[in-house]
């Protein structure tokens, strides 16, 4: 057990990162009577999290060669849906075979979503057809999947939301400029208000990193390594309203391979390659490209589809920098870090990696661990209790 | 490196919640409200000209009456009246007027029809018919305003 | 942080400067200011990728507000040349050769670009769906596999309209366009709930009748709400049954 055994008044604790995972960490803590402070540079949900194409994952993408993740999807896809009532167009998916090859990809991909437990539908052409009009007419089988869209940044905002109203404090245009360490003992942070252009100090009892790709920066702060790779990839949004169900290719992973409705848009999404920089990832024009070729293959109409927006998005993946060219052979899965055990630095914890479906999981993993440093006895509530409606969040 | 920091160590934390400055419509923190069409659509222009209009056309009616009275004064004072409402100067006024009661009274129309929901979608429609309508009137009204002197 | 003074979409394409005067404004400060940057742009520049750069090449205490960067979330709203629009979907070359970036109006101003969007949703009087069955919908028709299927609503809660509408410009009591086309479309498709006091919300001086159909709003929503013509439709809805039988509604 750390030195840092239960006490009064309530342990506090600092989040550093308005993502997903901070906002749902905030949430679980703040349930579990712990004081939660939580510091974002810009806006919630402005780093990757905002900027998804809104898919809420059943899983199925993940079935042959990454079952853990697999799981994980169709577990959290559930819990969302229960919680956070409201927030999704509960359309399911398909998986749509355009070649041969992808149809040898089926029968694994079946096999797959029966292994991890997701609920599949196939059906015939003409099947698919009538549900989906405008997909390409030459398919050759199509399996639907319980995918439902979101809306990327009000999702986790009701987790925000529901912290806020619970006790925790959100500061955003609030950025951590340094952490505060004596002798491998993180203490707090000095932050920067940008509202009002002055600096401060917080203090904490553990101060966590949940900057998605930035947890290096934040790291190096402590004076530790955290293993992440940066792996963006570029969306484009067309205008029209393509598809009410996600349509995903019927195949293991590949650029262009999923087209998720938007209100009146359709997202076409996505490529992957690495980069140092989280702040400079750039949008190549060649992978904007190859999202209309690849798109318009699972639905011609995305090729004449009026051009809305195109930008890019990090992916903050679990590995270590000598692994993976693309980025996409590494595990989507998640991962928390006490470095106390890692590194010997007291009072700090890292947890990256992940997708957007699965931030309350990834939540509870960490504050398990926040709860066993903080000697606090509380168990994870956030399974069944239901979140505020988003606009609560902007309330008082 | 601590700056003005509360207890809890958020800096300016008062400052913050504070409810901050609003800016109004037009550029620049001016309040000039309704009256500031720049960077607007035509809708803020008819809003603007049917106000303008509004009180222009209140403005005439008091005139007017005022007018009138001289009927009580006598027959050489309504003389002297005519006198100066023949002039170039008072019947383009009176073309004006007319530009006044033309355009408030079809956008009025406009405003009518759609503001209680019976045509909502076709108010371009209207602002074009009624525009339509209203420069064929003026112009014929002023041809015969001038063409009568 | 960025170290190059790059554009902000790649050095290979055509370049050329504009100057932008953006809004300044920290709470210690005792009024509002202009800065002004020269920034190099190209012809997919946005208006979101300029301010990114000055952000990160010139100011880092700029602040902005943003998160989805493809017009779903409706958080990065300002006025450029007293427009209202989307920072990540409006093009720097459709503006001119100087830019004036101001925040939206008629919301308090938090810092900067940023505005603090409590009194826009202060406006709703209760919690509103975000998601509807598409039978409601008239633009949308479920194709022949499917009975119905679920739509969000096109409002993307950007604030463009309240800032654009002139009512709303001359007082804060007026509850805006953004609020009145969510009445509207809830007194539409009830969904199972008790709406009177939605009705009676908007049946209010300050409510459905203080709109002038200056139609700004319509001009300025980036999602296609056409508010002005549901807060028309609303008038109908609460007016019409007083004119036809001459009872009270509701």
């Amino acid at each position: 057990m750390s030195a840092l055994a239960s006490r009064t008044p309530p342990a506090h604790v600092l989040i550093v990162g308005g993502g997903g995972t901070g906002g749902a960490l905030a949430h679980d803590l703040t349930l579990r009577g712990v004081k939660v402070t939580l510091v974002e540079r810009a806006e919630v949900t402005s780093g990757t999290t905002g900027r998804h194409h809104g898919l809420l994952h059943s899983g199925a993408r993940y079935v042959v060669g990454d079952q853990e993740s697999a799981i994980e999807c169709i577990e959290e896809n559930a819990i969302l849906r229960r919680i956070c009532p409201g927030s999704f167009e509960e359309n399911d998916g398909l998986f749509v075979a355009i070649t041969d090859e992808d149809m040898a990809y089926v029968e694994p991909f079946l096999k797959g979503c029966a292994d991890c437990g997701i609920p599949t539908q196939t059906l015939s052409p003409d099947e698919a057809l009538r549900l989906e009009p405008l997909l390409n007419p030459d398919l050759k089988a199509a399996v639907r999947i319980p995918d439902a869209t979101m809306d990327a940044m009000r999702m986790p905002l009701r987790f925000f939301a529901t912290a806020k109203h619970g006790g925790a404090e959100i500061h955003s245009y609030m950025e951590v400029k340094d952490l505060i360490v004596h002798d491998r003992v993180v203490s707090g942070a000095v932050v920067h208000d940008h509202v009002t252009d002055r600096q401060g100090e917080v203090h904490a009892d553990v101060v966590v990193n949940a900057t998605g790709p930035w947890s290096e920066q934040i790291a190096s702060m402590a004076g530790v390594d955290v293993p992440i790779r940066l792996s963006p990839g570029v969306l484009v949004a067309l205008r029209g309203r393509l598809c009410n169900m996600v349509i995903n290719r019927m195949h293991r992973s590949g650029d262009g391979d999923i087209v998720v409705p938007q209100r009146a848009l359709s997202i076409v999404g996505t490529s992957s390659w690495t980069v140092d920089d989280p702040d400079d990832l750039g949008v190549p024009q060649d992978h904007v490209q190859r999202m209309y070729e690849e798109g318009a293959k699972l639905i011609p109409a995305v090729k004449q589809a009026e051009f809305r927006a195109a930008w890019s998005a990090a992916r903050p993946l679990i590995g270590s920098r000598d692994q993976a060219d693309t980025g996409r052979e590494l595990s989507r899965t998640f991962k928390t870090y006490d470095h106390m055990e890692t590194d010997g630095v007291e009072g700090f914890v890292t947890i990256t990696g992940g997708k957007g479906t699965t931030l309350r999981g990834m939540a509870e993993l960490c504050a398990n661990v926040i709860c066993a440093k903080l000697g606090i006895d509380a168990e994870c509530r956030t399974r069944e209790t239901v979140l505020l409606p988003h606009e609560a969040y902007y309330a008082g | 490196m601590s700056d003005a920091t509360r207890p809890d160590g958020i800096p300016g934390a008062a400052e913050r919640a504070a409810r901050g400055p609003v800016l109004r419509k037009g550029l620049g923190p001016s309040p000039t409200g309704w009256f500031d069409p720049r960077g607007r659509a035509i809708g803020s222009w008819a809003f603007a000209v049917n106000r303008i209009t509004g009180l222009g056309l209140v403005f005439y009616l008091y005139l007017h009456l005022g007018v009138l009275t001289l009927l009580l004064v006598g027959e050489s004072a309504w003389n002297d009246f005519l006198e100066i409402a023949t002039t170039t100067v008072f019947l383009g006024l009176d073309v004006l007027l007319l530009f006044g009661i033309l355009f408030h009274g079809l956008n009025g129309v406009r405003v009518a029809l759609v503001g209680t929901g019976v045509v909502p979608n076709r108010q371009m429609a209207l602002f074009m018919a009624g525009t339509v309508i209203g420069t064929i009137t003026l112009i014929y009204g002023a041809i015969h305003i001038f063409g009568s002197r | 942080m960025r170290t190059s003074d790059e554009t902000p979409t790649g050095a290979t394409e055509a370049m050329e400067t504009r100057r932008f005067r953006v809004f300044r404004f920290k709470r210690a400060d005792r009024a509002p200011h202009f800065d002004e940057f020269d920034v190099p742009v190209t012809a997919r520049t946005t208006l979101f990728d300029a301010m990114r750069w000055i952000q990160f090449n010139r100011d880092p205490s700029l602040a902005l507000r943003h998160s989805c960067l493809h017009a779903s979330c409706g958080t990065c709203g300002v006025r450029a040349n007293g427009r209202e629009v989307l920072m990540c979907v409006t093009a720097v070359h459709d503006l001119g050769r100087e830019i004036t970036v101001e925040p939206v109006a008629n919301i308090p101003i938090l810092t900067d670009l940023v505005v603090d969007m409590g009194e826009f949703y202060a406006r709703f009087p209760e919690a509103h769906p975000l998601v509807r069955e598409s039978g409601f919908n008239p633009e949308a028709e479920a194709p022949e596999g499917m009975a119905a299927y679920q739509r969000y609503e096109d409002c993307i809660e950007c604030g463009l309209c309240l800032s654009a509408c002139p009512v709303v410009a001359t007082t804060d009591r007026y509850v805006g366009p953004g609020a009145l086309a969510w009445a509207q479309r809830i007194l539409e498709e009830p969904r199972d709930e008790d709406v009177r006091g939605v009705h009676d919300w908007a049946d209010d001086p300050d409510g459905a009748w203080r709109c002038h159909a200056a139609f700004e709003c319509t001009e300025a929503c980036p999602s296609n709400v056409n508010p002005a013509a549901r807060i028309m439709q609303l008038r109908g809805t609460l007016a019409g049954p007083r004119l036809t039988r001459g009872e009270a509604p509701g």
